[in-house]
This record gives structure tokens, sequence and C-alpha cells, in this order.
């Protein structure tokens, strides 16, 4: 028997289990395990994050040199720890995680012969294959193809209005969904729940019962997930913009127990050619002080140690600044992993290094399929061979 | 088995369904005379154009490099015109005279997959997809590796002979030709020697052969060794019949069925091969083939988006007033023309549908129907809804159905309209409980839910 399986009977046994997680940190304290077990929230910013604005290399000499407009003042900069790092300031919110150990920075993250435009790069990133494959599956959905044949759709769920390529499988996808309340209006009209429950099967017409397997698993997923919306409301205070929603409506969906192992939301317009400080500040603000109420919440429900957040870019951007004052698409960036139970906290490896680059842009050192693998295997159970076609080293992050 | 389903069949596959008009002329048709009808070609010279405002907005700017923010500032607005350029596209599928000209065409741009950022390279792209459509695939192999949005998507651009680049020569041989495994990495990277020197001029929309930069070595490809240029290397690639199966293969997947059958898509590779590669040929013996209106090819494909979306506009006689809306339909759909999400183009069948697409699909009929004279509300389904709110529609064909049919028989001839497949729910579903008090309003209201089954998404 599967973990989760074991997990789900379990909770129907003891009525101690039936208690939901918000309750539950206030009888066990905080260290108890969660029902729903270990949970993956993605972030991704997308658009090309400036990761050497975001983890600032303030001790070299070519960052300054070459963005004379553009570098963060060294003065500026929150030190981490005693390394050649350090936060962009607006990551203040941040601060405190990475003290605790509960953030890994993960450096010049990227892949072989990398790609330079948004589309194709994201594609990459998102299917988990190499530059010279293309891919119809994303990473995630292929998780769900071999590890959750009988899950709901809604056991990844991604807080968007169209479902990314990452949760697309052969066999299975996950759910997409920003507003709960309208999907569950759009899903359940009294015309399609008519049709769904007169439908009788039609064995051969194999893509029409699909057709109709999707509408009513989207049905009662729509229904699921409104109902779990409404078991708890967050008591934590977070910001008041659209990423700091998605983040908190995944919070509440957690803290209700809702049978979900994957969360995918993400956070845009990171695309910085002009003008990049005022925009990425802002935007990286946001993200700051979305996640530090997401974890403030998660830890308040006992749910931080079964919780890892991976935040990712397509890429990174050049390290020379344009003349615009932002910066054009690059390559290797620094990836993030959160969680109350990591291996690795703190930085992970070298500071990217600015003087030995492939035509103006930062070298990759770690694959980003090291990281998957990683997560595939560690946290999720799966097997990263068979999901990513290769086998990946493991980097022995979480 | 009947005329009529055949006639409608074709029309599905090789077109893009019927229209009201066509809906009462082909009833009563002949298979054998319509199938001539869609073979004959009326009007091959029809191409797109770009807009007016691009020359004006670009004139006498140079992408070359270093170019100037005041350059990238007029590119981009330029780009903004693209979609007016996607709209005009689809406007002349739901439109055409030639439906099969056109699906072919649509065929060949999930075929040669690119991503057309400048509104001029997208329609020139598309008129070398036409004018090959139904001409020899040695041409359109050819006049594709000469297109400037194809350099530019698959790297040609930077591919010489001082520094080669290979990805064009590459997808070329496994997704645009013959297919993975019949090739060596060799032959790739001299096969990418041979296209060195054709480079984009993207303000004019033109390619160029840039001699100097082209390498007039010799290269060894597939066993052989000569000066090759990029036609002779596509000349050895169609001399494999492995080519005329791998495209076989392909056509026979998107317009027939999903699920191979090998003796006859061996058929077809014969038919190709033996016709020295003519497109024509092979769609005509396809289409008369008495296989392709076997049962089990009938009513078994989901439709693509863009199949859904010009069918509805035929079905509906719709028109919006700006083109955006016809964008935002795309993208919620999930395919969105000259931006597919890989060279691999769109996967189609079951990659169609997710739960966020198919509601977009079944509730479709119900905006453009029902909703379209609501406004207001907030965010981006309302956004889009406020600007399908924009659209002129005519359902009188459906609207005034013979007086003294009642809703059942409304429905059932609704049903042998529009739908290909069998019917798998209670035909009561259909007409029960209408709120229209006159027959024209409850046919509006029997259209809008036969619209909204997943049985319309089939063809």
């Amino acid at each position: 028997m599967k973990r989760r399986e074991f997990l789900r009977n379990a909770s129907l046994a003891s009525s101690a289990l039936m208690i939901p997680n918000f309750l539950r940190a206030s009888f066990f304290g905080p260290q108890h395990m969660s029902r729903i077990g270990k949970t993956l929230v993605i972030i991704q910013l997308s658009g090309g994050n400036d990761g050497l604005n975001t983890i600032v290399p303030f001790e070299d000499d070519v960052y300054y040199n070459a963005r004379p407009r553009l570098a963060i003042p060294k003065n500026e900069v929150i030190r981490l720890g005693n390394t050649n790092l350090g936060f962009n300031p607006v990551l203040s919110d941040l601060q405190g995680i990475f003290e605790e150990g509960e953030m890994s920075i993960i450096n010049s993250v990227g892949y072989p012969n990398p790609n330079r435009s948004h589309f194709r790069s994201m594609d990459i990133w998102q299917t988990g294959s190499a530059s010279n494959e293309y891919w119809t599956t994303g990473w995630l959905g292929r998780y769900l193809d071999s590890e959750c044949r009988n899950c709901m759709p809604y056991h990844a769920l991604n807080v968007d209005d169209d479902l990314h390529i990452a949760l697309k499988g052969m066999q299975k996808n996950g759910f997409a969904v920003k507003n709960l309340s309208k999907i569950k209006k759009a899903a359940g009209s009294p015309y399609l729940q008519a049709i769904s429950k007169h439908h009788h099967h039609d064995h051969d017409h194999e893509n029409v019962e699909y057709l109709y397997k999707t509408l009513i698993d989207t049905q009662s997923s729509a229904e699921y997930l409104y109902e779990k919306s409404k078991v708890h409301t967050s008591r934590v205070t977070y910001p008041n913009h659209k990423f700091a929603k998605d983040l908190k409506q995944i919070a509440e969906l957690m803290t209700a127990d809702a049978d979900i192992k994957i969360y995918y939301a993400s956070l845009g317009s990171f695309d910085t050619h002009a003008g990049q400080r005022g925009k990425q500040e802002r935007l990286l603000k946001n993200y700051a002080e979305s996640v530090k109420a997401f974890i403030a919440d998660l830890k308040q429900n006992g749910l931080f140690d079964d919780t890892l957040i991976m935040t990712f870019s397509e890429f990174g951007r050049r390290v020379q600044q344009n003349a615009g004052n932002g910066t054009d698409h690059g390559t290797a960036n620094n990836l993030f992993l959160m969680g109350g139970q990591l291996k690795t906290a703190g930085i992970y490896n070298d500071a990217p290094n600015l003087s030995d680059l492939d035509q103006g842009d930062i070298k990759y050192q770690l694959d980003f399929r090291r990281i998957y693998a990683d997560v595939i295997d560690q946290w999720l159970d799966g097997d990263s061979k068979q999901i990513l076609g290769h086998s990946f080293e493991s980097l022995n992050l979480i | 088995m009947n005329d009529w389903k055949k006639i409608k069949h074709l029309y599905l596959r090789a077109g893009f369904g019927l229209s009201q008009d066509e809906l009462v002329s082909k009833k009563k048709s002949k298979w054998s005379k319509e199938i001539n009808q869609i073979l004959r070609i009326k009007d091959q010279s029809f191409e797109l154009s770009t807009p007016q405002e691009f020359s004006s907005m670009v004139d006498g700017v140079q992408l070359q490099k270093g170019e100037s923010d005041d350059n990238k500032e007029k590119v981009q607005k330029a780009k903004r015109l693209t979609p007016l350029v996607n709209a005009d596209w689809v406007r002349r599928m739901a439109t055409t005279q030639d439906p099969l000209l056109e699906k072919m065409t649509l065929f060949w741009h999930g075929h040669f997959a690119c991503q057309s950022k400048l509104p001029n390279m997208a329609s020139i792209q598309i008129n070398t997809l036409r004018k090959h459509a139904l001409g020899n695939f040695r041409d359109l192999v050819v006049a594709i590796s000469q297109d400037p949005s194809m350099i530019l998507y698959l790297n040609n651009q930077q591919n010489s002979k001082k520094k080669p680049n290979e990805n064009f020569a590459r997808e070329l041989m496994e997704l645009f030709t013959i297919g993975i495994g019949n090739y060596t990495e060799n032959d790739i990277k001299e096969a990418g020697r041979a296209f060195t020197g054709w480079r984009a001029n993207p303000i004019k929309g033109k390619a160029e052969f840039i001699e100097r930069r082209h390498d007039f070595g010799n290269k060894t490809f597939m066993g052989k060794t000569g000066k090759f240029n990029g036609e002779d290397i596509v000349d050895i690639i169609l001399e494999q019949k492995q080519t005329a199966r791998f495209i076989s293969e392909k056509i026979y997947r998107y317009f027939v069925n999903a699920r191979i059958n090998d003796g006859q898509v061996s058929q077809m590779t014969d038919v190709f091969y033996e016709s020295n590669y003519d497109i024509s040929k092979l769609m005509q013996f396809v289409l008369k083939s008495d296989w392709f209106y076997d049962d089990v090819n009938m009513g078994v494909k989901i439709k693509s988006p863009i199949e859904l979306l010009v069918g509805m506009m035929k079905t509906l006689k719709f028109e919006f007033k700006a083109h955006r809306p016809l964008l935002g339909l795309q993208k919620n759909l999930g395919q969105v023309l000259f931006n597919p999400p890989n060279v691999a183009g769109w996967p189609g069948d079951k990659a169609w549908i997710d739960n966020a697409t198919l509601l977009t699909r079944l509730n479709m009929p119900g905006l453009l129907l029902v909703m379209n004279h609501r406004k207001g509300g907030k965010g981006k389904n309302n956004k889009l809804r406020n600007s399908i709110s924009d659209l002129s529609l005519d359902i009188s064909y459906f609207q005034n159905a013979p007086a003294g049919l009642g809703d059942a028989e409304i429905a059932s001839r609704m049903v042998d309209e529009l739908l290909q497949g069998p019917l798998t729910v209670r035909k009561e579903v259909l007409y029960a409980r209408l709120r229209g008090t006159t027959q024209a309003d409850r046919n509006k209201e029997i259209l809008y839910r036969v619209m909204s089954l997943p049985e319309y998404q089939m063809c």
C-alpha cells in the first residue's frame, strides 16, 4: 500500500486524525504531520527574472562594472551570512526565512545549449526536455501518469485560467482554476449538469467518452474545491495583490486537508528590458511579502514541515545591462527551495562566475532536471528516471 | 451509406463543416458531385495581406546589429498588428469557396510549426504554404527552407560557413520530412552546412542568399557526396520512401483517424511516392477511398480549436467588430495561430482537452448565443464576454425552421445537421423545459444545447 493510501485509510479509522489540520496544529503541536502528506508548491516567475539583482554578488567588481546604472549598491544589500551574496533589499521579508534555515538558494541552474526565447525556454523547463527535444507532456503531468493513475485532476492544481504544459500528462492532467466560484458556476450550469447526468456510455467512441469523463471530473472537482475552500479562512494577513491571493487560496486549501499534492502558481512580467529597477523590485517585493505571509500561514497550521516551495524562472538575464537601463534575455539563473525540512539550507553552491561567461551569459553549473529528480524521488515518492527519461545525479537537496 | 452522412464527413474533414446556406444546398446533393466540387480549386490566387499600417510603421528600420531603442519600439508596435493577420486568416477559413485549400494550409501550418512575430512574415508564410498546399511537397519543403519566419525561428539566420547552426537541418529531418531514426548525427551536420547562407530580412519580409556565408564545399549526406545545397538535400531526403510514409501518416492522423491503420497508410505512401510527392493526388486518393467513410473513422476526431471556432462561425454566421475576441477565444481554447507550443506543432487529439479548455468549448455557444447582450463585471472572462458582446450573428436558418415541427423534431433535425457521431444523452435533454415562448426562441435554445454538447466537439 502506498503511503498516502495508508494515510487516507488511517484517517477513516482514527477519529483523532479526522480533525482538520487547522485545529490539529493546536492539539498536537506544529510538529505533527498533516494528513495529506508532503505537498509541493511551485512558483513560476514568468518573463525571466534577473537573478543577479535578486541574489546580488556584492563582492564582484564584474557585476558593478557591467551594470553601472542597475547594480544594487553594496551597502544596501542584505547580507546572507558570511557569504559573498546578498538579497536585494526589497526581499527583506525573506530574511527571517533564510536565517531560520528554511531556504536554499541554488546558483547557476540551467541546461546545455540554452535557448533565449521565453516561449521555448519555458517549454523546456515545464516539459523537462533537453533543449533539442520537443515534448508534448510536462514533468508533473508525467508524474501524475505514473504515480497517480486514480487521482482526481485537482491532485495537481494550477492556480491559473489555463493549464500549463507542466501539468499535462499523456493520460492524466492537472486542474486549472483561478477563481473557484466562477469555475463552479461554469461547470455546474443546469444544462451541463443535465447532460452529464443523462449521458450513457458509448464504448465505441473513446474520444466522446473522454470528453464526458473530463466534464464529469471537472464538475466534481470544481464542487470539491469550492467546498474545501469554504472550510477554513486564513488568519494571516496577506498583502493586497493577486499573487498573494493565489497563495492564500493555496494555504486555505492545504489547511482544509484538500487532497492536493501539487500546487502551481505564477507571478509574471519579469521581462525587464527597460527601466528594470523599479519594475523588478515591485515584483520581487510582491513575491517576498506574499511568500512570507504564506509561510507564516503554513506554520500556524502545522503544515510547513510537509511543504516544499520551489521558485524558478525560465532564464536569468544578461550580465551586462543594456542602454535602456534594463537587461536582455540570459541563461542560467538561481532557483529557490523553501520548506521546514530542507537538507541543505543556505547557499547551496558558489555564486556565478561572472568572469567566465558564454556570449555574455552565465554558464550553467547545475542542470535543472537534477533538482526535478530530487523533487520527484525524495519529495513526491516518484521515479525520476522514468518521468524525466534519464537518470540525473541527486543533489541531495531534500 | 447515405450520401448526406458522407457529404457531412467530407466537409468536416476536408473543410470546416457546413454553413447555414450549405446545409440547405448539400442535404439533397450527391456525394459524387460534392467530392468533385471540393477537389476543384476555384481561386488559387487569394493571399493574406499585410496590414497597411505596417510599412509606414517600420519604414527605414534596420534590424541588424546594434539596433536602436527607437527601432525596437517601432518593431514592438508593428508586432501588435500580427493578430490582424491571424483574424483575417480565420475569417478566410470561414468564408472561402475552397475549404480544402484552406484546411491543407492549416495542416501545413501545424506541420511546419513556426512562430511568426511580425505581421508581414506571418502573412508571407501562410501565402507560401497555401501556394504549395496542394502542389508538390518538394516545392513546399524548399519554399519553407527559404521562408523568413522559419529562418528566424530555427536559427538559419545564424547558420554560416564559419559557424554552422544545425537547428533547421535537424528539424527538417526529424519533424518535417523523414522522422527520427532515419538519419545520423553526421547527416544533420552535413545538411546544416548545405543550408548555410540563407538569411531573413525581417522588415522586408524576404529571405536572401548571402553567398559569402554559404559553404560551397563537399558534403556527405545519406551516403552521397557532392557540393550539395539545401535543395539537393531535400531531393536526397525525398528519395527515401520513408519520407512519403512519414507525411502520409501525419495526414492520416489529421484527416482520417488519430489511430493509424497500417494498410491504409501503406496505400497512401505508395500513391504519394509514385506520384513524385503530388499532394493533390494524395488527398484525392484519401478523400475518394471507401475506408475514409468507414464508421470507425466518422465522428471520432476531436475538433481542433480552430476547426471548432471556424465551424461555429459558419454555423452561427457570426462576426466580431474587433479582431481581439477571435484571438482571445483561440487562447482560451488552447490554439493560437502563428504561436504553436514548439516546432513539433500542436499535439492534437486528446491533448486539446483539459478542464479549462473543455469548459471554454462547452460554454462558448452560451456566450455567443445567450449572453452576448449582457455586459458588466470585472476580470478576464468578463473582458472576453464584453468583447464577445460586440458581435453580429445570424441564425435565421435554425430559427425559421418549417412550421409545424415540434421541439423534438427540431432537436432531431439539428442533431442530424450539426453532429456527426451518435448522441450519448437522452434526446429529451435537448428540449426539456425550454424557456422561450415563440418557436424561434425555442429553436435558439435547442441550437445552444446541441452546440454545447461534448458530441459537438467531434468531427
